[in-house]
């Protein structure tokens, strides 16, 4: 198999990750930045096989659920993880348990680039400030859109294709050389595993202890039907439909209180 | 009432008096905030430059003395963090309806009716409790409701898997973040008390939270694998340890690995990366001693 990215594969892949990064397409940006599964598209495209990056990116993104980022800080950057991750897998032929072990350092690495921009903007503020006070539309333009969009390019480009273009090549090889014995089985159980703390994150994250039922509930369903195959939009409908139903009765409870 | 005012401010010229806030001033201020959002963040105003960048037009507007819009310019340039949408869109919308209330008073010379702390106050006070409603809403529930869906389209390497969750929860977002807007413009302060303690928005939040527990559960079912490959031989007969907890409870081994992970969380805080490092620790030496 050809370990080899090309130029314009690397440069176009370290491009989108520096747009969603600079968040320089508005508050679209946020699922971008949270979820891997755009990555993964663009990769797929970029590199000519949407079916493997489809089916790698949908085992990273399990490990990646629940991620929120409170305050705009997240522990890591899914998007950042993927744009490496998927290539690798891509080129290597890993199996996608597997790439979530290339994504899960990368994407720890993203998140100091991530805050690193936060401090860059630091300086961008005094600019800014300086703006507000004379009125200048213009100015504030450039300092609140434009500058920082420029900055968080600059520094994203250049650091996602060096990653690309040198290193998914080598961790491919590396990776494609191991594939198939001990650690790569240790590799594959880590992975299917991982999808548990995202799993587990989101619990917390929607919160109320009360509602742990619902996903029970939910669990042993899709368990018992499993041979069913019945697939997740008729799913959603009996959750939406149970969602009502709880609304209802508790609803009703209150009042009559 | 305004018939009623302009009879009052007699002393007051036409050029000073502050031009009326359209819905059209209003979506394209929102349009501003969602698209300026986290562009601008820095660690020490976070992204109070995009609420200034968002409310310009509207400042404008409002304000025709240059020292009073000055000062409303650089009041804006103040700390501020939140939430796109839940804090975002009703903070934009009642920000708005203050300042207005604000170039009101200022043209009628009363200018301490509504003072430019009482504004920012507002502004810091909500954004906090609105956030935190905001992230576990979108990012939290409705993001991963979506995302639910798809996940079993990409996994059968569909593009779809990726365009549906996105294009989906940008437009829903974008719609329901203007209605917060208009929100916080029409109702003032008492939009935040509508939206934290409102009967209405209480039960969609209920609702959008148990689909997004019941969402979880299907996923878990299917996509966390978690099985033993421990088997031995006993005088000829082969046991195979998944398929004994088979025939206890399917599904059982994948389920306390959640609610595992979920106990720790419970117990030491949201502590991501060390429950990242422990799982992958606890499932590499099980899986190389051959029990997974």
């Amino acid at each position: 198999m050809e370990h080899s990215i090309t130029v314009a594969q690397a440069l176009i892949i370290a491009l989108w990750v520096a747009l969603v990064e600079s968040r320089a397409l508005g508050y679209a940006t946020l699922n971008l930045r949270f979820s891997p599964l755009m990555t993964g598209l663009v990769v797929g495209l970029v590199m000519g096989d949407v079916p493997t990056a489809m089916i790698a990116t949908a085992s990273i993104q399990l490990i990646y659920m629940g991620m929120i980022a409170p305050g705009g800080a997240m522990p890591s950057e899914p998007a950042v993880a993927t744009a490496i991750a998927v290539p690798v897998a891509i080129l290597g032929g890993l199996k996608p348990t597997e790439a979530i072990a290339v994504a899960v350092p990368v994407g720890l690495l993203g998140s100091y680039l991530y805050q690193f921009r936060f401090f860059l903007n630091t300086f961008i503020t005094r600019l800014t400030d300086k703006y507000a006070a004379q009125l200048n539309d213009k100015g504030l333009n450039f300092s609140i859109i434009i500058l920082p969009t420029i900055i968080s390019f600059a520094l994203f480009t250049p650091a996602m294709f060096i990653a690309l273009y040198y290193g998914t090549p080598v961790i491919a090889k590396f990776t494609a050389t191991l594939s198939g014995g001990r650690i790569f089985h240790i590799l594959d159980v880590i992975g299917g595993g991982l999808a548990a703390l995202g799993i587990a994150l989101i619990l917390q994250v929607i919160g109320k202890k009360k509602y742990l039922v619902f996903f029970l509930l939910a669990y042993f369903v899709s368990v018992m039907l499993q041979p069913l195959k019945i697939n997740t939009v008729t799913f959603a409908i009996v959750g939406a439909i149970v969602a009502y139903l709880y609304i209802l009765v508790t609803g009703e409870k209150t009042e009559t209180n | 009432m305004d018939d009623k005012e302009n009879t009052v401010k007699t002393d007051v010229t036409l050029a000073d008096s502050p031009e009326k806030i359209t819905d059209k001033d209003l979506r394209k201020s929102w349009f501003r905030w969602w698209y300026a959002n986290e562009i601008p963040h820095s660690y020490d105003r976070m992204i109070a430059a995009s609420l200034l960048w968002a409310i310009t037009p509207i400042l404008r507007k409002l304000y025709k003395k240059k020292e009073d819009l000055k000062e409303a310019y650089m009041r804006h340039t103040q700390f501020y963090n939140t939430q796109a949408v839940w804090g975002g869109g009703t903070i934009l919308g009642i920000t708005t309806s203050l300042e207005e209330a604000r170039a009101k008073a200022l043209a009628e010379g009363k200018g301490e009716a509504v003072s430019g702390d009482v504004i920012n106050s507002t502004k810091v006070g909500l954004m906090g409790p609105l956030a935190g409603i905001g992230d576990a809403i979108d990012s939290g529930t409705v993001q991963y409701i979506l995302i639910a869906i798809a996940l079993p389209w990409a996994k059968g390497g569909s593009a779809l898997g990726a365009l549906f969750p996105w294009l989906m929860f940008v437009a829903v977002t974008y719609i329901y973040g203007f209605y917060f807007t208009k929100l916080g413009y029409k109702l003032g302060r008492s939009a935040a008390t509508e939206i934290i303690g409102g009967k209405n928005i209480r039960k969609i939040i209920d609702g959008l939270s148990v689909l997004g527990l019941f969402m979880m559960g299907i996923l878990a079912s299917s996509y966390v694998k978690v099985s033993s490959s421990l088997k031995w031989t006993i005088s000829g007969k082969e046991f195979v340890l998944q398929d004994i907890f088979n025939s206890i409870l399917p599904g059982l081994l994948p389920l306390v690995t959640v609610l595992g992970v979920y106990w720790y969380f419970n117990k030491k805080g949201l502590k991501i990366t060390q429950a990242l490092l422990g799982l992958s620790i606890i499932l590499g030496v099980l899986a190389g001693v051959g029990i997974l």
